[in-house]
């Protein structure tokens, strides 16, 4: 359960990509405009929690965790880690002491490991790029353990293996061991299970759970897919169009979303044995719209089925629906 | 093998089919002794992970099977009349105007600097023998089927989004009316509402046209929501095969009631993980007996060594050795 | 937890080089080429063995202009040097020209491109336009604009490796034109491999940029490297039989170029001596051939869009 401080907070997080515009308008120093692929979110992540980002594509879920891990900087807002402004600290060198407290776990396991590398190479060298380790007889011993809470056992049969030697799912645990190895307190996971075999995949699932119950580490599980955040997380929020809709607690969002959008997305995922409450709402038309012409009023509007008046006007704030759950959405007031 | 004339009412047949992979001179097995049949109008689910053979069996069906595929032993029918599947040539009257595949990348699949319109004509020109004027006629109204505008018809494949681009294969995949259309993984590109509107269009259209369905999916729940009938793969090996309304609600095979449980489903509230161990199988070296034995929770003696046959049990049927001391006679499941 | 029910062939690092060498000498491209390349190095490598010193006008054993026979294989020149023993010699300084531009050509060409690609932006422009610059500039006329400030720091009678002042020019003026083609292709192999993963990976376990460099983006340009360094060499070879044509050879150290040049000057083609234009020519064609296979072959072998997928 989560301590009091919280080991992330994001605070009106902004991430604008300027639009490159044609010659003619560069020219005449006229903006050509930018994608809003994050547009102002707040979200706090407390020790040992596990919160899922839940967005389709283009809703902005993978560039909050490029935030995050320092991948990509953020236009506007704040990021705060254990207290502390992240916002603008840049440089590896810098970033070291970060890098040593926050990890990723990428969706594509076999892009995310240097093929020219081996096993050992790969989960060493954050060890060794964040100098956590004295000699070499701490450094293999510090990727065996890693790689052995992936479980890969034994470690030491899977050293010299080169990425391509592995199934897909053995590459996911190395990926995770690499993560590991330096021993987070926050790892970030983009869709970690997406491109595995469904029978996989609750492997992996499994090793992150663990993880949290053994060395309290906090994860953010971004994913599109709502039941398997209802399943590991214990907050879900969802995120369209570069802003949060709505969060809640895991049960809430799922069982009692407020947002159409929530509403929506758990009546579009195919399910055994029925949805809960089908059919409240009709199906949503059309798609998620471009970045670059986010509509006025609530974004959400033009897909919205019980849209009114006001939505196509104004933007909803979050609001307090329950404890610990707000939604966006003029209706929820 | 039973006759095929006695078999009318079946629209598609496949018998004992098996195809081999030559890779390098070392021949490997991707599908063996694949039997089942479909009636007109019917939607079946092809479901398993990668390897279990569902590409390639639904890629034998339609006669696309790659150059170095090999088909060892069996055949197909399509109306009780045996297709060349392993022969391009003589499969190409068939293939689009019987039979026809909605392939996974819309965009890799559709040609950039043609417009949709006239992609969607072609094949009704070529195959139809259809002037430019109806061919142009008959493109807009597939547009329509398929929920797209026909004015939308002057857009490039860049310009649409990723449902709309799956939307037009759709639309090129019943040019030609086929009564078969195989569904290769067509939503799994797609975001969860796409998925949804999709899933529906297909639904819509299958019942509108009495069309054939045939899914490949890894996705169970898909399976569950879009198909009557669902068979599950594994190892090259149909292992089970029911209705899906009888599958999810009594699973025979052990492999299928892991996988059904493995699927997070907020539905029954229980928030537990429960991993199938191992690695699903290579295709190189096949587990000798049941190939799910390694990893199965039930596993007994006798299947390491032998392979269970595929009976028939109820209204379906199972590959597997607990069922088959239950079953005195071993009815050969497709009879 | 059993993790594998499929045993993988442990196979490292020489594992994959056999792999590798075995597609290679696939290609019958690849073979004649490396026999070809062979028969040269070792011609290069031992010429006082082979043909005894080199023959100057002093030492020269034979007439003028003979042709080839029993005794002079490839005829005499104009002073009576054996043909032979000319071009065995220079193979040597040829090769050794072409081979050191190629290392300048290539050191330069990969640090300018991997830079210009993984930082991109203002780096990247300046950079390319450098890149630019020195793409169209014209060999002949760097040459000239170095070599007097070669001869300044060298002397006129100093050897830098062995070689005199001029080959030194023009293993600079080779290096420093040829760059410019390896550059581009590395800068955009850089751009594609910049947005894979695993530099994503790197950057989150807290790598720094150089390191980044040296060990995720410079071993997967290797394959890249390898293939376009043949070509380069290939390229220097004929660009150093152009300047040496040109005169800009040294007649000490008479590369094939330079031979080249000397038949020319003493009239060989009007005389009908076509022996001594010809073994020089034919070498220079073999060797750079050579080279042009063996990399279109090591371009095949590493190009995974070229090789069959099952």
């Amino acid at each position: 359960m989560p301590d009091t401080a919280d080991v992330l907070c994001l605070e009106s997080l902004h991430v604008h990509f300027p639009i490159q515009g044609r010659l003619f308008d560069r020219l005449r120093g006229r903006p050509a405009g930018a994608v809003r692929a994050v547009d102002g979110i707040d979200l706090n992540i407390g020790r040992g929690e596990i919160v899922a980002l839940v967005g389709e594509s283009g809703s902005g879920k993978t560039t909050v965790g490029r935030v995050i891990t320092k991948l990509a900087q953020p236009t506007g807002g704040r990021m705060l880690f254990d207290g502390r402004d992240m916002t603008s600290v840049q440089g590896s060198s810098a970033l070291r002491p970060y890098r040593h407290r926050v990890q990723m776990i990428f969706q594509d396991a076999y892009q995310a490991l240097n093929p020219r590398h081996t096993v050992f190479d790969i989960v060493a060298e954050p060890l060794r790029s964040l100098r956590l380790v004295e000699d070499g007889k701490q450094l293999a011993e510090r990727v065996g353990e890693a790689l052995a809470s992936a479980g890969l056992n034994p470690p030491g049969d899977f050293f010299a293996r080169f990425p391509h030697e592995l199934s897909g799912g053995q590459r996911q645990r190395v990926v995770i061991a690499g993560a590991l190895a330096v021993r987070p307190e926050l790892i970030v996971a983009d869709e970690p299970v997406s491109m595995l075999d469904v029978s996989i995949r609750a492997q992996i699932l499994q090793v992150l759970v663990d993880l949290r119950a053994k060395h309290n580490m906090a994860l953010l599980f971004i994913t599109h897919d709502l039941p398997l955040a209802w399943l590991i997380a214990d907050r879900i929020a969802v995120l369209y169009l570069g802003k949060l809709v709505e969060i809640g607690s895991a049960d809430e969002v799922t069982f009692n979303p407020r947002h159409p959008y929530t509403v929506a997305l758990r009546n579009a995922t195919p399910q055994i044995g029925g949805n809960v409450g089908r059919a409240e709402l009709p199906a949503l038309q059309g798609e998620v719209p471009s970045a670059a012409r986010v509509p006025k009023g609530c974004r959400f509007h033009p897909r919205c089925p019980v849209a009114f008046d006001r939505c196509r006007e104004e933007e909803p704030p979050p609001v307090e629906v329950g404890s610990g759950h707000t939604a966006a959405c003029w209706l929820a007031t | 093998m039973t006759g095929s004339s006695q078999d009318k009412a079946w629209l598609l047949e496949v018998n004992g089919l098996s195809v081999d992979y030559g890779l390098k001179g070392v021949s490997s097995r991707a599908i063996e002794s694949v039997s089942f049949a479909l009636r007109a109008g019917e939607a079946v689910g092809l479901v398993g992970e990668s390897g279990s053979g569902k590409t390639t069996t639904a890629m034998a069906i339609a006669g696309l099977l790659s150059p170095n595929a090999r088909v060892s032993s069996g055949d197909v029918r399509y109306r009780g009349n045996r297709l060349p599947i392993d022969d391009d040539a003589a499969m190409r009257p068939h293939r689009w105007s019987e039979t026809s595949v909605v392939f996974q990348g819309a965009m890799n699949a559709l040609n950039p600097v043609h417009r949709i319109i006239k992609q969607i004509a072609e094949p009704c020109m070529l195959k139809l023998g259809m002037s430019r004027g109806e061919a142009t006629t008959r493109a807009r109204e597939l547009l329509e089927l398929v929920g797209i505008p026909a004015d939308r018809g002057t857009a490039y494949p860049h310009e649409l989004s990723g449902g709309m681009r799956q939307r037009v294969m759709i639309a090129m995949a019943l040019a030609c009316r086929p009564s078969i259309v195989i569904g290769d993984e067509p939503t799994t590109a797609l975001d969860v509402i796409t998925q949804a509107q999709i899933l529906k269009l297909l639904g819509e259209l299958r019942s509108q046209l009495n069309l054939a369905l045939i899914l490949i999916t890894h996705d169970l729940s898909i399976v569950a929501e879009a198909c009557d009938r669902v068979m599950i793969m594994y190892a090259g090996r149909i292992v089970e095969d029911g209705t899906v309304a009888e599958i999810f609600a009594r699973p025979k095979h052990p492999y299928t009631r892991l996988l059904i449980d493995s699927i997070p489903n907020p539905a029954n509230g229980k928030k537990v993980i429960r991993p199938i161990p191992g690695d699903p199988p290579n295709l190189v070296i096949r587990p000798s007996g049941c190939a799910f034995h390694p990893r199965c929770p039930s596993v007994m003696g006798v299947c390491g060594t032998e392979v269970p046959s595929l009976y028939k049990l109820g209204q379906g049927r199972v590959a597997c050795h607990m069922y088959e001391s239950s079953q005195k006679d071993k009815v050969a499941a497709h009879a | 937890m059993s993790e594998s029910t499929v045993r993988y062939s442990p196979r490292g690092r020489a594992g994959a080089i056999k792999g590798f060498l075995r597609r290679f000498l696939g290609y019958g491209g690849a073979q004649v080429g490396l026999v070809c390349l062979m028969f040269f190095l070792i011609v290069a490598a031992v010429p006082g063995i082979l043909v005894g010193p080199l023959q100057t006008a002093i030492n020269a054993t034979g007439d003028f202009l003979v042709p080839p026979s029993s005794q002079h294989l490839l005829g005499t020149d104009e002073v009576g040097r054996d043909v032979l023993n000319l071009v065995v010699h220079g193979a040597r300084i040829s090769l050794t020209i072409a081979l050191l531009a190629t290392v300048i050509s290539l050191v330069l060409g990969t640090t300018i491109g991997m830079t210009a690609g993984y930082y991109g932006g203002r780096a990247d422009v300046w950079l390319m336009r450098l890149t630019d610059f020195f793409f169209v500039m014209p060999s002949f006329v760097l040459a000239l604009v170095i070599t007097p400030v070669v001869l300044e720091v060298m002397g006129r009678g100093g050897e830098i490796l062995g070689l005199r002042p001029s080959l030194f020019v023009i293993i600079v003026v080779i290096g420093m034109t040829s760059w410019a083609f390896v550059a581009r292709i590395v800068r955009s192999q850089t751009l594609s491999l910049k947005e894979r993963t695993f530099i994503d990976r790197a950057r989150i376990a807290g790598s720094s940029n150089l390191s980044i460099m040296v060990r995720h983006l410079l071993p997967n340009l290797v394959p890249q490297i390898g293939a376009n360094g043949a070509l380069v060499v290939a390229g220097a070879i004929y660009v150093e039989t152009s300047l040496s044509f040109l005169g800009l050879g040294d007649p000490l150290q008479p590369s094939w170029g330079t031979l080249l040049s000397l038949a020319q000057r003493a009239g060989a083609a009007s005389a009908g001596a076509w022996w001594c234009l010809g073994a020089p020519g034919v070498c220079v064609l073999m060797v750079s051939l050579s080279f042009v296979l063996i990399g279109n072959a090591l371009d095949d072998t590493f190009n995974p869009r070229r090789r069959v997928i099952p």
